[in-house]
């Protein structure tokens, strides 16, 4: 299912990070590779730091040492409004709260997030429109509070994955939601990433996410085992069942 | 089609319509004040620096020079202190003056004045440099009840050559005002335009006048029935209000004319140019204060345009997060938050435009009703287009503060999950 040739969509390097005034670092991985296409679960207790991983990888703050490399560039090496528009073009972030921009409609949304891609403008709406469709979302000019939670989400996923990301960030994406909902979701998100080519680091401290992804990492034990070189090609322990639906 | 800066601009516009809305009226109040002050300074000026024209001397009986300018030149009342004929004969007979034209006020028409005057008035005085009276329609009158009126005149009063009417004593409004209904003028000519008071006036020959009034004179002594023609004209009938004067080629000695006739005190005698120049002086102070006071407005609107902007940053900072987890840069949006303060600014000012206008009408027709200044506020391109341009940088400096804020605004801390 992944592409093996091309370059990994992620690679974390030597990855330090460590809040103000703090002891310890809130982020020490050594290494983490997570290939083309590859849908990774991060897991992790509340509070370890994995939205501050997410952050970092999106280039959204900088590491006190190590590098984070997309797609084959170092995003930290980027400065200013360069390294925006390669998050823009590059990541896609889902979050728990969905993050929607309110008084725009659901396919304004999507098209957020293609105005700051390469997508010629003529064609936004219409990729937009098309992406949404597919997700399942009828009513394209609604405002999202007027969706439901579900709805919303898809329009969230829709706009993590417009741009055709090398790699998808999703933040605890089903904390609010319940566990039919929730297993839905995770559903939807990995099957859009897989649609778009993108490959996909999820966050969650729910145990109910794990059978649904290959792989799993546990950001406690990416952290405290220095010097332990990360296998990132994990065998995977047990198939997965027949219950994964692609929605 | 893609959504655009200006797009999510509006969106955030009328999110916080009623945010918007006061904050425009806020500037447009402010670019209204400043227009209408400048419209007003501009075409006032314009409004007495035309109608003097080539008369050098106004003599009169009245007790103030201004007063007797805006009373004879710009048709503010009606004149006090009547000259007698043989009076003004003699004065044309003494004073080395190269014409002198004889002019009579004290009635009206629908609210305009009626100059009675001699046909001199249309050749020897020429209301402004570049104006001289020329008749659009019809002739000039030679007969006593023939009119000529003005081309603003003619228009209010829808008057045409040909009409007949019936002129009032004095004004409908003033003690004493009666119609002169046993007289009926005719209208033999229209002017074209000057751009002058004297627009808003119907001339009538001065004999016509005179014979209304002896009519009244002798109504008095003789009883209604009476019939009176020019030929019942006596002395006691035969008075002026003004004399306009030149000096022609002259006109090196007007200093001394003016010195001479100022010694006189039989006449009062004013250089209209110059009370014009002393009326415009302290108009132009006033003036001058009115507009840093209108200028203070607009900075004002400017401080609002900020504390709106600066407000909604605080709802604003989650849609900028996540505009930035998209891809804008912080310069974008920057530049989004000025694009808005610079939108509210064009906005007060196209609003405003549109308040001066209708105000500036307004004005001028309350000047024009209780002064009998005309006044036509004309909004200056020049001056327009700078106060426009202006509202719109004053509201781009009020909008640095929020942008920076924009510019500032953690992604991280503002993408929190909230729930």
């Amino acid at each position: 299912m992944h592409t093996q040739t091309a370059r990994p969509a992620l690679r974390l390097d030597a990855l330090r990070f460590a809040y103000p005034g703090a002891r310890e670092p809130t982020i020490d991985v050594r290494r983490l590779e997570v290939g083309a296409g590859e849908q990774l679960l991060l897991t992790g207790g509340s509070g370890r730091g994995k939205s501050t991983l997410l952050n970092l990888i999106a280039g959204l703050i900088d590491p006190d040492a190590g590098a984070v490399e997309i797609a084959g560039t170092r995003i930290h090496d980027l400065r200013g409004a360069r390294r925006d528009r390669f998050r823009g073009r590059h990541v896609g972030m889902i979050f728990q709260t969905f993050n929607l921009l309110h008084g725009f409609s659901a396919v304004e949304n999507v098209m957020a997030a293609l105005m700051f891609s390469s997508a010629p403008p003529r064609e936004h709406r219409t990729r937009a429109a098309e992406l949404l469709t597919r997700l399942g979302i009828q009513r394209l000019g609604a405002d999202p509070q007027e969706l439901s939670i579900g709805q919303q989400q898809r329009v969230a996923v829709a706009r993590a994955v417009a741009c055709r990301p090398s790699l998808v960030l999703a933040d605890e994406p089903t904390a609010s939601l319940d566990p039919d909902n929730a297993s839905r979701a995770v559903e939807l998100i990995k099957s859009a990433c897989a649609e778009a080519g993108a490959a996909l680091v999820c966050v969650s401290h729910d145990p109910a996410m794990a059978p649904r992804f290959d792989r799993r990492e546990s950001l406690d034990e990416l952290c405290a085992a220095p010097g332990v070189e990360q296998d990132h090609r994990a065998p995977v322990d047990e198939p997965v069942g027949d219950d994964v639906e692609v929605v | 089609m893609a959504l655009t800066d200006l797009a999510i601009v509006r969106r955030s516009m009328s999110g916080r319509m009623f945010s918007t809305v006061t904050t425009v009226l806020t500037v447009a109040v402010a670019v209204g004040l400043l227009l209408v002050l400048l419209a007003m300074q501009s075409s006032a000026g314009s409004a007495f620096a035309r109608g003097t024209g080539n008369a050098e001397l106004l003599i009169t009986r009245e007790s103030d020079k201004l007063v007797s300018v805006l009373n004879s030149m710009f048709y503010r009342s009606a004149p006090r202190g009547p000259i007698p004929w043989r009076d003004y004969e003699q004065l044309t007979g003494s004073y080395p003056l190269a014409w002198t034209v004889p002019t009579q006020l004290g009635d009206s028409y629908r609210g305009l004045s009626v100059m009675a005057t001699t046909p001199a008035f249309f050749s020897a005085f020429q209301p402004a440099e570049d104006a001289a009276f020329r008749l659009a329609r019809g002739e000039l009158f030679d007969e006593p009840f023939e009119l000529v009126v003005g081309a603003e005149a003619a228009r209010i009063a829808a008057l045409s050559v040909g009409d007949q009417i019936h002129l009032w004593h004095g004004t409908p409004r003033s003690p004493g005002g009666h119609e002169h209904d046993e007289f009926t003028f005719r209208v033999v000519g229209v002017l074209e335009p000057t751009r002058t008071a004297h627009d808003r006036t119907i001339f009538c020959d001065l004999t016509g006048s005179w014979t209304l009034h002896a009519h009244d004179r002798r109504v008095a002594s003789m009883g209604a029935g009476v019939v009176t023609t020019p030929d019942d004209l006596v002395d006691a009938d035969r008075l002026i209000t003004g004399i306009y004067a030149g000096m022609g080629p002259r006109k090196a000695a007007l200093p001394q004319i003016l010195d001479m006739l100022d010694r006189d005190p039989a006449w009062t005698v004013a250089n209209p140019a110059g009370e014009v120049a002393n009326l415009f002086a302290i108009v132009g102070n006033v003036g001058a204060i009115l507009k840093g006071m209108a200028v203070a407005v607009m900075v004002s609107s400017g401080i609002a345009i900020m504390l709106a902007l600066y407000n909604s940053m605080e709802q604003r900072r989650r849609q900028i997060a996540v505009l930035r987890v998209l891809g804008a840069s912080r310069g974008r949006i920057f530049a989004l938050v000025m694009t808005e303060s610079a939108v509210l600014g064009l906005g007060g000012a196209i609003v405003g435009l549109v308040l001066a206008f209708g105000a500036g009408q307004i004005v001028s027709e309350v000047m024009a009703a209780r002064l009998g200044l005309v006044i036509q506020p004309v909004l200056d391109l020049r001056e327009t287009l700078v106060v426009i341009i202006g509202a719109i940088l004053l509201a781009c400096v009020a909008g640095v503060v929020p942008a920076v804020m924009g510019y500032r605004t953690s992604v991280v801390r503002n993408l929190r999950p909230i729930g």
